[in-house]
């Protein structure tokens, strides 16, 4: 789980540095710009903290 | 009688003292008539002619043997330095001396406002250390300590050249061409500037030069200012070899490289002249080169070491775990918010020339938004949770500082207390929301204060740039001055979103994987035994406070019988 979350986060980033050829227009690069950053997010919140928060000491009782 | 004569004595003193007071308040002398309306205006241009220099009075060696305690006299013409002493005092020497004179203000304003930084590093050791428990003082104070070694090191070895070694000449400093080397690759058919290539050692390719030690040592506190954060979301469990292996990496890549692309001439400074976007990637002071990537750093390492021993139950409810001494805590907000003025006006590196005469702006926007975050989250809490909380006023306080660094130079102060107001309520919701939610133990805030409120202060810039501010007449390359979308340019949010991406999904990846392999090699965290017994012995070998003697309510019913 936590490799997959390094690599979504990480794709999160390129898809925004994509939005630089992908779109001409403001709206458009600003839209793939926000969803780069929902898909890091995502990466960093749902996949690598839920990996860490599985094994947290509090759950080892 | 001799009470009398006393009380005229004590009278007589006070007259002989007021007297020079009241002098030293009345108008020294005529004053200087105002210009005559009645002259041209060409003759009030007309260039300066050697002639001109050899007719200005300079006061004769028996004036100065006499002193000079009206301060009049001193510093005058014979002060200049003369290049040819037969040929006199030139308009070229004049020219020289105004000249190094600019660099001179530059240099001073740009080293006091660096030393104010470095004072900042106090008041992050007495702000985290007053948010752990007594037995882990010694520790956390030992980690803000080591930090800025450890920081500076890396920095000194690796970390400057990355970011400053390709940018180029700097105006205010005089120069630093020998910054010159910026390792460029192509993508999407433009120049994309990864790297510096100069500076390493401050040896490396005529890196030894008066304006690169100000750069550099300017440029060094702030990266031992973004190094210190991680410290604080890894207080009371973080190893403190680890801590060391982990700092060195964060001073000698991470933060470089993305200091590099913002502010080394990289590739998101270039957004505005390769794609249009606004002046490109904007960030005055650092809410995003400096504290969301330490906040997102700090986020990493928060998340690989896990929560103490204690915060959570067993069905995840946190619990309060109590800061040893408020007033530590205070005291260091208190001492952030000084250095936050070397911080933000020290930012123009310079105080003479090109637009610089904004720092007295850029200074009164860092203390609204101070103001209205602390009001912000005093208020929030206030209502929310029925008490002022004294920490989390500070850590509004915090948060409207962090998130006008960015946009200071570029908002006016309505727009900075705005942007302020609305850092001190956000940092609010976002501790509940790390702590409660994503189950992430931040100890000291470090993730909502300097990561997302950094990242707030990015977007800010994008939305509340005003369009008033002119640094020499162009920002990254691209003439005019920089404007937010409320102002009529949408594309410079879209250079600042870029910029929050970056950090997000690039930066934290970086400081992630670091963070993930020295866990994997080394281990990240503390023993469980070490750290239920204070990391100040295992850790450190002696304890902060070792008068102590923490007694159990049991024991205190005992004795008192």
């Amino acid at each position: 789980m936590i490799p997959i979350g390094i690599i979504v986060t990480f794709l999160g980033f390129v898809i925004s540095l994509l939005s630089l050829t992908l779109a001409s227009s403001v709206t458009g690069r600003m839209v793939l710009v926000l969803l780069g950053l929902a898909v890091s997010l995502f990466g960093i919140l749902g996949l690598l903290n839920r990996a860490y928060n599985k094994k947290a000491i509090w759950k080892q009782g | 009688m001799k009470e009398l004569r006393n009380n005229l004595l004590v009278l007589a003193i006070a007259v002989l003292c007021c007297a020079p007071i009241g002098w030293a308040q009345a108008p020294a002398g005529p004053q200087a008539p105002p210009p005559a309306a009645s002259t041209p205006p060409d003759a009030a241009a007309k260039p300066i002619v050697e002639t001109d220099l050899t007719a200005i009075p300079v006061p004769s060696a028996d004036a100065h043997a006499k002193g000079d305690p009206d301060g009049n006299s001193t510093g005058n013409a014979s002060d200049v330095t003369v290049a040819d002493p037969k040929k006199g005092l030139t308009i070229g020497d004049v020219a020289n001396q105004v000249g190094q004179n600019k660099i001179a203000i530059n240099f001073v304003w740009t080293l006091i406002t660096g030393y104010l930084v470095m004072f900042m590093q106090l008041g992050f050791a007495l702000l985290e250390t007053g948010l752990a428990r007594a037995k882990n003082a010694n520790h956390t104070m030992m980690m803000n300590l080591a930090v800025y070694g450890i920081g500076m090191f890396a920095y000194w070895l690796i970390g400057f050249a990355i970011q400053m070694g390709g940018v180029g000449a700097v105006a205010n400093l005089g120069g630093t061409a020998p910054l010159s080397a910026e390792f460029t690759t192509t993508l999407f058919g433009k120049p994309f500037g990864l790297f510096g290539q100069h500076g390493f050692l401050l040896m490396h390719k005529g890196t030894y030069d008066v304006g690169v030690m100000v750069l550099f040592l300017f440029q060094m506190v702030f990266m031992d200012t973004g190094a210190t954060i991680p410290t604080g979301a890894a207080i009371e469990r973080w190893k403190f070899s680890a801590f060391a292996v982990t700092s060195f990496f964060f001073a000698a890549l991470t933060y470089p490289l993305f200091a590099n692309w913002a502010w080394g001439g990289g590739w998101l400074a270039g957004l505005g002249t390769n794609f249009g976007l606004g002046k490109g990637y904007c960030d005055f002071a650092g809410s995003g080169v400096v504290h969301a990537v330490g906040g997102v750093s700090a986020l990493a390492i928060a998340m690989i070491l896990g929560p103490r021993i204690g915060k959570f139950t067993r069905d995840g409810r946190p619990q309060v775990i109590l800061a040893h001494d408020i007033v530590l805590v205070i005291t260091g907000c208190l001492i952030l918010a000084f250095g936050w003025f070397g911080f933000n006006p020290g930012s123009t590196l310079g105080a003479s020339g090109n637009g610089n005469l904004r720092i007295s702006s850029v200074a009164v926007n860092t203390m609204l938004a101070s103001a209205t975050g602390l009001l912000g989250a005093m208020f929030y809490m206030w209502k929310v949770y029925k008490k002022p909380d004294a920490s989390m006023t500070g850590n509004g306080f915090l948060a409207g500082l962090v998130a006008i660094t960015a946009p200071s130079g570029f908002v006016n102060p309505v727009g900075a207390a705005i942007i302020g107001l609305v850092a001190g309520v956000l940092v609010c919701i976002s501790v509940a929301f790390i702590e409660r939610t994503l189950k992430i133990d931040d100890p000291v805030g470090a993730v909502s204060v300097h990561g997302v409120c950094g990242l707030w202060g990015v977007i800010s810039l994008g939305l509340f740039a005003d369009g008033k501010s002119n640094y020499g007449g162009a920002w990254n390359g691209v003439n005019g001055s920089v404007t937010g979308l409320f102002y009529g340019d949408a594309s410079q949010l879209v250079a600042q979103l870029i910029g929050v991406a970056t950090i997000v999904g690039f930066v934290f990846t970086v400081s992630f994987l670091f963070a993930w392999v020295i866990d994997l090699i080394m281990g990240q965290r503390a023993s469980a035994k070490s750290e239920l017994e204070g990391l100040d012995l295992p850790e450190m070998g002696a304890m902060a406070y070792p008068e102590f003697e923490l007694k159990s309510p049991s024991w205190r019913a005992d004795s008192n019988g």
